[in-house]
């Protein structure tokens, strides 16, 4: 038994160094399985398009889409851009309040029982009707539309920071303390990697609502951006070119929660390593 | 010496309500003295500066529209909340079943999950035009609005949920003969409560802000309409009263899941040890 625990140990220390084996089917199932799923309703979506007559106008063919994409890509690439920085500049704002005000939060209970039940209900009040007061407020200016979204996805950051900062370890704390650290020094050394999990759960919220934020200011008031481009496209009943907005917009969301988890994922290493 | 003893009891009997009354009023009486103060300090503010009352009217005035014109704001928040639940329950059902469809077998859960996972992340609210292009404009496509932006968080939750439950549980289940059927009704499904009110709870504030977003775009009636037609017209008291009105929706539908939560948690309490059958 002992032998051969010994043995599958050394074996699996031994593997790698010969081991450039090419991935497994098996190992390639989770990600075979989903794209697999995902062309099957393309295949299914374009063949009920082309064997129904479904007008185009209803709803077109993906290979429909696909050319329209790339006849209109110059156009969406251009409308793009202000959707983008708009809902990078309301994540970035957001974040930065959050925290800060988490911190204070954290560090003067007055201030936790007088305005933490208040940010939890306004978790759950449905904020986007607060929009149209932005434009009341800002105007249609893309800053109206970075207020409202920043508004929107603060909520989260706020909540997942101060849940964060009040997972660090006592006992820790209580170390730092007898060891003399500053608060300050406690702060950056135990409670701020503590809360660094869920830190980054919040920001994920938020970075998903932050573009959603955007769209919404979009459709109420712009003159440019994909929320308006997309709004432009129905009232045309272009609905191939609502579908290649829709792809870009959904690209933008992927990659800027996908930058944010590989953020989390360095960040996490570095103070791993600390 | 009994006489003693019962003192003894009745004063840390006293000083335990003493001190519950200390925490009751700091709990609820410190957030709301703050809530309140806050808006005495708005109220003041619009007073003393003369704020134009289309830019930020006090909240006194949005209390006069509040109380001057109740039925119209009643008669507009009824297809509202209507469309809210509707679609919320539409999402719900949905949404539970496709995740137990989804958890009946390991493939299927590998090829569909992370699809719906990568929906989470994209900007579902951009197709909201689109099902007024296939619905045309009213209940119709407000409520499939709200739907599709709930379903999501509440098959994900659903899903995971599903496979949380113990699988020590679940080896016991087959031990002793249990059916599949039997063990998903009186194990998994059990296990899987709380994940789904979770999931319930971001469904319903989700259904709420996708059944705005649709008043927004395309409606005739309803307290989106209301918002957007008064905030166009420069009456932003009334905007703020029907935001007020929509809010207390809000809490109410939110307070209701909870509430069914509780429910639902007793009436598993009494039939399952939940997480101490082993």
């Amino acid at each position: 038994m002992a032998v051969d625990t010994i043995a599958s140990r050394a074996g699996t220390v031994l593997a790698p160094i010969g081991a450039v084996t090419p991935p497994t089917l098996r190992q390639l199932r989770p990600m075979i399985l989903p794209v697999a799923a995902a062309g099957a309703v393309l295949a299914i979506w374009q063949m009920a398009c082309v064997l129904a007559h479904i007008p185009p106008v209803i709803l077109p063919p993906p290979s429909q889409i696909a050319a329209e994409f790339w006849r209109i890509l110059p156009v969406l690439l251009h409308q793009a851009v202000p959707t983008t920085l708009d809902s990078l500049t309301a994540f970035a704002l957001a974040c930065a309040l959050g925290i800060v005000l988490a911190m204070a939060i954290t560090y003067s209970p007055l201030a936790r029982d007088m305005l933490f039940p208040n940010l939890v209900l306004f978790q759950i009040i449905p904020k986007v009707a607060l929009a149209p007061l932005f434009v009341v407020w800002l105007g249609i200016s893309s800053e109206s539309r970075v207020a409202f979204s920043a508004f929107t996805c603060f909520f989260p950051v706020v909540i997942s920071a101060v849940v964060g900062f009040a997972s660090a370890d006592t006992s820790t704390l209580r170390l730092c303390k007898s060891l003399t650290a500053s608060d300050w020094q406690s702060f950056l050394l135990v409670r701020f990697p503590y809360a660094l999990p869920a830190i980054f759960s919040g920001m994920k919220i938020a970075m998903t609502m932050a573009v959603i934020g955007v769209i919404i200011g979009e459709f109420i008031s712009a003159k440019a951006g994909l929320g308006f481009y997309i709004l432009y496209a129905s009232s045309r009943m272009d609905t191939a070119a609502i579908f290649a907005a829709l792809f870009v917009l959904c690209m933008i969301g992927v990659t800027l929660f996908g930058a944010v988890a590989l953020a989390e994922r360095y960040v996490r290493q570095h103070y791993g390593r600390r | 010496m009994a006489v003693a003893q019962d003192t003894i009891l009745t004063s840390t009997r006293l000083a335990g309500i003493s001190e519950t009354v200390v925490h009751f009023g700091r709990t609820i009486g410190l957030p709301a003295g703050f809530a309140v103060f806050s808006v005495i300090a708005w109220e003041l503010l619009c007073r003393i500066t003369h704020i134009s009352p289309e830019l930020l009217p006090a909240p006194s005035a949005v209390w006069d529209v509040l109380s001057g014109n109740p039925r119209i704001l009643i008669e507009q928040a009824l297809p509202t909340t209507i469309e809210i639940v509707v679609s919320f329950a539409i999402a719900t059902t949905i949404g539970v079943l496709l995740a137990t469809g989804i958890c009946s077998s390991a493939a299927i859960r590998e090829a569909i999950y992370p699809n719906i996972v990568m929906f989470q992340v994209i900007p579902k609210i951009a197709l909201a035009p689109l099902f007024i292009v296939w619905l045309g404009v009213g209940g119709k496509s407000i409520v499939t609005v709200g739907v599709f932006i709930a379903f999501f968080p509440m098959v994900v939750s659903t899903a995971t949920g599903l496979v949380s439950a113990k699988p020590d549980v679940l080896q016991l289940c087959r031990s002793l003969t249990a059916s599949e059927w039997q063990s998903f009704l009186l194990v998994r499904f059990p296990y899987a409560m709380p994940y789904i009110f979770a999931g319930m709870k971001v469904g319903v504030t989700m259904a709420m802000i996708g059944v705005i977003v649709g008043e927004f775009i395309t409606a005739q009636a309803g307290l989106g309409y209301i918002i957007m037609f008064a905030s166009s017209a420069g009456e932003t008291a009334t905007v703020l009263a029907a935001i007020v009105v929509l809010c207390g929706i809000g809490l109410v539908l939110y307070g209701l899941v909870g509430a069914g939560e509780l429910l639902v948690q007793r009436w598993f309490g009494g039939e399952l040890p939940a997480g101490g059958v082993i």
